[in-house]
C-alpha cells in the first residue's frame, strides 16, 4: 500500500477505522478520500455547472440559430464542438441537451427515490404481511425490463419532460425498496432501536428519529447510481425519438440525427456522446466513493 | 422430493409474478390518462365508420369496468388472441410471429458474446490481480459499462459506412433458413454491440468471485495437495464461481432485452424492438401491449431457469 499525500499518518498507521475518517472529515471529506469519488466529485461538478448554464440559456449561441455559412466547421474556439449541417453549434446544443436530461434525471430519481425509501422503510420496519405484498409487488416491478417499462409508460403519458421523469424514475423504484428494506430489517433488531420501543417511542419517531438516519449513505449511494441510470435512459429514450418534443434540444436525439452525418462530420456524434459518457461515469465513480465513504469493507485504497 | 417441491413452488411463483406484470402493463397502458385506447382509436377517428369504431370499443371492453376489460383481455391473450394492428391490419400473433426469431437470435448471439467475453477476461483478470492482464480485463469493463450501446452502435454503423461502405440498410433482413451466412453477416454486428455491456458486467462478476473463491480454505488445501493448475482452475475456481456469474447473466438479459429495442433500430433488423417503436410512435396499442407482455414474460422465464439451474450447479442447494 502506497502512501498518498491526501491521507493522514495516522490513517497509515492505524488501517483507517472508516468511521472514524467520515465523523473527522465529513461526508464531503470522506468521498474526496477516495480516488474514484474524488474524480466523480470533480466530473460531476463540471457537469452541473454545464447543465445550469444550458437550462439558464447561458450557451455560446442559442441552440437552434443556423447560421448557414457556417455549416459543418470543425473544431474551433468559436465552436469548440463544431456545427451541424445547419451550422448550428455542438457545444450551445449539448449544453442545453445536458440541462434537460439532469432535470429530468433529477426529478426521476426524486420519484424513485422517495417512493422506493418509503416502501423499503416500509417493508422493512412493518409486519410480515406488509412486508410481503411489498415486495411481491417489487418483484413484479422488477420483471419489467426498466427501458421498457419507460417506454410503455412515455406511450401512455406522453414525451413532456415531467411524463418522461415519471415513466424513467418508476422502474427504478424497485431498486431502491430492496436496497433500503435490507439495512431496515437489520436494523430493526438492533439494540438501539430496541431501546427505543422499551422506551415507548412512537413507530414514526423510531423510524424517522433512528432508522432512517442510519440508512442515508445507502440511499445516498443508489442515489448517484440512480442518477448515472437516469442520464442513460433519458438518452435512450430521446435517441429513439420519444423524449421531449423538438424545439428543446436532446442529447440522445443529436446522437441519432448525427449517424447520417458523422462519416464527413465525427465531431456531431463525438460531442453529445462525450457529454452522455462524462455524465454517467461521472455519476458512478461519485457512487463508488459514497460506497467506499460509508462502508470501510468495499473501501478501495489508493 | 423437496427438489420437487422447490421447483413447483418457483414455477407457482413465477405464475404470480407473471400475472402481476399483466395487471401493471394492463393499468399503464389502460388506465392512466390519456387512455391508451381512446387515443389509438382517435389517430384514425376520420377513417373508421361509427360501427367499426363500436366494434373497436366492444373488443377492447370500452365503458366497462376495468376488472372486466383486463379478464376479457387476459382470456384472449391466453387463448393466443393477441388482438389486431390498428395500422395494419394483421394479427398481432402474425406481426409477432415474424418479429420474435429475430429478436431471440440476436439476444443468442449476444449473450453467447457476452457470456465468453465476460468469463473468459474475468477468470484471465482474476487470476493475476493486480497485474497488466488485470488491467486490460478492468479497461474493457470501464469502457463496456461507460459507453451506451446507441452511442457505441452508431459509431459502429458509421464506421463501417465510411471504410467497408457498408449499410445496414442496403440488404433487407434475410432468414437463418435462407441464408446462413447473409443472416449472420447481419446479425452479428448488432450482437457485439449488445454483448458489450453485458460481457463488462459478467466480467466485474467473475473475476470478484475468482479471487473471493481463490482464498478460501479448500482451494488453498487444493493448491497445497498438488492439483495441476488446469485442474484448479476449471474444476475449483470455474465450477465455484459459476452461481454468481449465472446470477448476473439473469439480471443482465433484462437489460439484453431492452437493448434490443435500441441495436434493432440501429441496424434496421425487423425483430420485437423494432416492432415496439413503431407501434409506439403509431400509437398502435395492441401490438405494444403484447410486445412488452412477452418481453416481460422472457425476463420472467430466464431468471425462473436461473432460479432451477442453482440446483444443478450446487450441490448445496439440493439438500434442501
Amino acid at each position: 500500500m502506497s502512501i498518498d499525500a491526501t491521507s493522514s499518518p495516522l490513517d497509515t498507521v492505524l488501517g483507517v477505522d472508516q468511521e472514524l475518517v467520515v465523523r473527522h472529515r465529513g461526508w464531503v471529506g470522506a468521498v474526496w478520500h477516495s480516488r474514484n469519488g474524488r474524480l466523480g466529485m470533480i466530473i460531476v461538478g463540471v457537469i452541473l455547472v454545464a447543465g445550469i448554464f444550458g437550462l439558464a440559456g447561458l450557451t455560446p449561441y442559442a441552440p437552434d440559430a443556423q447560421y448557414p455559412n457556417a455549416a459543418l466547421k470543425g473544431l474551433s474556439w468559436a465552436h469548440l464542438m463544431g456545427t451541424d449541417q445547419y451550422g448550428r453549434d455542438v457545444f450551445s446544443n449539448a449544453l442545453q441537451g445536458l440541462g434537460v436530461s439532469l432535470e429530468i434525471a433529477f426529478l426521476s430519481v426524486l420519484i424513485a427515490g422517495v417512493i422506493g425509501t418509503l416502501g423499503g422503510i416500509v417493508a422493512g420496519f412493518l409486519g410480515k404481511w406488509t412486508s410481503a405484498v411489498i415486495m411481491r409487488f417489487t418483484d413484479m416491478l422488477f420483471a419489467i425490463p426498466t427501458v421498457l417499462f419507460a417506454l410503455a409508460i412515455v406511450t401512455a403519458l406522453g414525451p413532456s419532460i415531467l411524463d418522461s421523469s415519471i415513466a424513467i424514475g418508476v422502474g427504478w423504484v424497485p431498486i431502491f425498496v430492496r436496497v433500503v428494506r435490507s439495512p431496515v430489517l437489520a436494523l430493526r433488531e438492533s439494540d438501539f432501536v430496541r431501546a427505543g420501543r422499551v422506551l415507548g417511542y412512537s413507530r414514526l419517531r423510531l423510524l424517522f428519529r433512528h432508522i432512517l438516519p442510519n440508512v442515508t449513505g445507502v440511499i445516498a449511494v443508489q442515489t448517484s447510481l440512480a442518477l448515472a441510470w437516469a442520464i442513460l435512459a433519458e438518452a435512450s429514450l430521446s435517441f429513439l425519438g420519444l423524449g421531449p418534443p423538438p424545439p428543446t434540444a436532446s442529447l440522445g436525439e443529436m446522437v441519432a440525427d448525427s449517424s447520417s452525418l458523422a462519416s464527413v462530420a465525427w465531431w456531431t456524434l463525438a460531442g453529445p456522446s462525450l457529454v452522455i459518457v462524462l455524465a454517467v461515469i461521472g455519476f458512478n465513480f461519485l457512487g463508488d466513493g459514497l460506497r467506499d465513504a460509508s462502508d470501510p469493507r468495499t473501501r478501495t485504497r489508493s | 422430493m423437496s427438489v420437487y417441491l422447490a421447483v413447483v413452488r418457483r414455477i407457482l411463483s413465477m405464475i404470480v409474478t407473471l400475472i402481476g406484470v399483466s395487471i401493471i402493463i394492463f393499468i399503464v397502458l389502460r388506465l392512466l390518462p390519456g387512455n391508451a385506447v381512446q387515443a389509438s382509436l382517435g389517430v384514425s377517428e376520420g377513417l373508421l365508420t361509427h360501427a367499426q369504431i363500436a366494434a373497436l370499443d366492444k373488443y377492447y371492453g370500452v365503458g366497462q369496468p376495468a376488472v372486466q376489460q383486463y379478464f376479457s383481455w387476459l382470456h384472449a391473450t391466453l387463448t393466443g388472441n393477441l388482438g389486431v394492428s390498428l395500422v395494419s391490419r394483421s394479427a398481432v400473433s402474425t406481426l409477432i410471429g415474424t418479429a420474435l426469431p429475430v429478436t431471440l437470435e440476436l439476444a443468442f448471439f449476444a449473450m453467447l458474446i457476452g457470456v465468453l467475453i465476460g468469463v473468459g477476461f474475468g477468470m484471465w483478470s482474476g487470476l493475476h490481480p493486480g497485474r497488466w492482464q488485470d488491467d486490460l480485463g478492468q479497461g474493457v469493463s470501464v469502457v463496456g459499462l461507460a459507453i451506451p450501446t446507441f452511442i457505441l452502435g452508431t459509431l459502429l454503423v458509421v464506421f463501417m459506412a465510411s471504410k467497408f461502405h457498408y449499410f445496414p440498410s442496403s440488404l433487407p433482413f434475410v432468414g437463418i433458413a435462407t441464408n446462413p451466412w447473409l443472416n449472420f453477416q447481419q446479425i452479428i454486428f448488432p450482437a457485439l454491440v449488445l454483448s458489450l455491456g453485458i460481457g463488462a458486467a459478467i466480467l466485474r462478476t467473475t473475476r470478484a468471485a475468482v479471487l473471493e473463491v481463490e482464498n478460501l480454505n479448500f482451494a488453498r488445501t487444493a493448491l497445497g495437495k498438488g492439483v495441476s493448475r488446469r485442474a484448479f482452475i476449471w474444476r475449483h475456481l470455474f465450477l465455484n464461481s459459476l452461481t454468481a456469474v449465472l446470477t448476473m447473466s439473469g439480471i443482465q438479459f433484462g437489460y439484453l432485452l431492452g437493448g434490443t429495442v435500441i441495436i434493432e433500430q440501429i441496424f434496421i433488423l425487423p425483430g420485437m424492438g423494432r416492432l415496439l417503436i413503431t407501434s409506439i410512435t403509431n400509437r398502435d396499442f395492441p401490438v405494444v401491449q403484447s410486445v412488452t407482455l412477452i418481453f416481460a414474460a422472457g425476463f420472467v422465464i430466464v431468471n425462473m431457469l436461473v432460479d432451477l439451474c442453482y440446483a444443478l450447479i450446487d450441490p448445496r442447494t439440493r439438500k434442501r
